[in-house]
């Protein structure tokens, strides 16, 4: 499958948005694991902003980044939003009422308890009444969404806006399932060459053979996030040079990325 | 800017409900006669529910989402308060 990447967007700990991350996924820089934030997006009205927790902040805060990277009108793309676990605080919260004496729910906890979450908050942000999915794929949730991302792009010939993110969950679901930091990406990706154009990008499934070579740090990130097994193609793309990477897929199984930079990504 | 000083019973419940749903602003800037749905505070059904059941954790009053008197009981936090007051168990 084949797409013209035009936008780029990525928040985690030590990195602060592309542009600001850019010289450390290219390992010109060493990177630093420093704990990362995210405000609520000045994007949604005050009633929404407030109910807002990590994940749909970060996945907001990437998504718009790609957006304006890309110069596309938000509201005009299709997206697809694709998370592991969703919001891990939420669900500890949700549970240990759930295991309390009193169990009533609050009712911001359960409308922020689905999954599509975010994506509806997007929606609220935006104005898009463009498709949307939301998938999960436990550890292949990123490259889950990036084969959905393309296949839109190859089947419907319209552009799309492709969100993954993660966010640790408290213990004690954290000693089950560990996820050691918050991170999001996102890309927009387009069927035809643009002005906007920044790379082109070949994505297909294959039997893993080999890990990334990543800069120091990262490989820990990488492994320790699933929405961080995108770092394999943003360490690449940030390199700009054509490149082969490989992200991990299910069962043995790897999607390979193939980029070819038309001009600098930033 | 609040136009009603706030009993003390006002101030506490105000506190409750800026902390319950996050609000952008003090618990004193809570007008006790103002409207908290819509107009006024600007709140919207899920934050009703969500008063109602940090009301019912803190002072053991339980408010009914079919109860024909909710308009006046949370016509403003002057009358929740006093709602609140009359009927509380803890």
């Amino acid at each position: 499958m084949h797409a013209w990447l035009e936008g780029i967007g990525v928040i985690g700990p030590g990195l602060k948005g592309w542009r600001a991350s850019q010289s450390v996924l290219a390992g010109t820089q060493p990177y630093f694991h420093e704990p990362v934030s995210v405000a609520a997006s000045d994007w949604l009205p005050p009633a929404e902003r407030r109910r807002t927790g990590t994940s749909v902040r970060l996945a907001l805060a990437v998504g718009r980044e790609a957006c304006e990277h890309s110069g596309r009108v938000p509201r005009s793309l299709a997206t697809v939003f694709t998370s592991s676990g969703g919001d891990g605080d939420n669900q500890h919260a949700i549970c240990e009422t759930l295991a309390s004496d009193v169990r009533d729910l609050s009712p911001t906890r359960f409308h922020n308890s689905v999954h599509n979450a975010p994506a509806g908050y997007w929606g609220v942000a935006t104005g898009a009444m463009e498709s949307s999915t939301t998938l999960c794929a436990y550890d292949a949730s990123f490259a889950a969404g990036l084969i959905e991302a393309m296949a839109w792009v190859a089947v419907e010939r319209q552009p799309v806006l492709l969100v993954a993110y993660d966010t640790p969950y408290p213990e004690p679901l954290r000693s089950v399932r560990p996820i050691v930091a918050i991170f999001g990406v996102a890309f927009v990706l387009a069927p035809a060459r643009t002005d906007r154009s920044i790379a082109t990008l070949d994505v297909d499934v294959r039997p893993t053979v080999s890990k990334a070579d990543l800069p120091e740090g990262l490989a820990a990130l990488c492994e320790g996030v699933p929405a961080a097994r995108s770092l394999p193609l943003l360490c690449a793309l940030a390199r700009a040079l054509a490149a082969e990477v490989s992200i991990d897929y299910l069962d043995g199984m790897s999607v390979s990325a193939v980029i070819e930079p038309l001009r600098p990504t930033d | 800017m609040t136009t009603t000083a706030q009993s003390a019973d006002e101030s506490r419940l105000a506190a409750l409900i800026v902390e319950a749903l996050n609000l952008e602003l003090a618990p004193q800037e809570v007008d006790p006669g103002a409207p908290l749905y819509r107009d006024g505070l600007g709140l919207d059904s899920i934050d009703i529910l969500e008063i109602a059941l940090v009301i019912s954790k803190t002072y053991g009053v339980q408010l009914k989402a079919d109860d024909a008197d909710n308009a006046r009981i949370f016509g403003s936090l002057r009358s929740l308060c006093d709602h609140v007051q009359q009927h509380r168990t803890k």
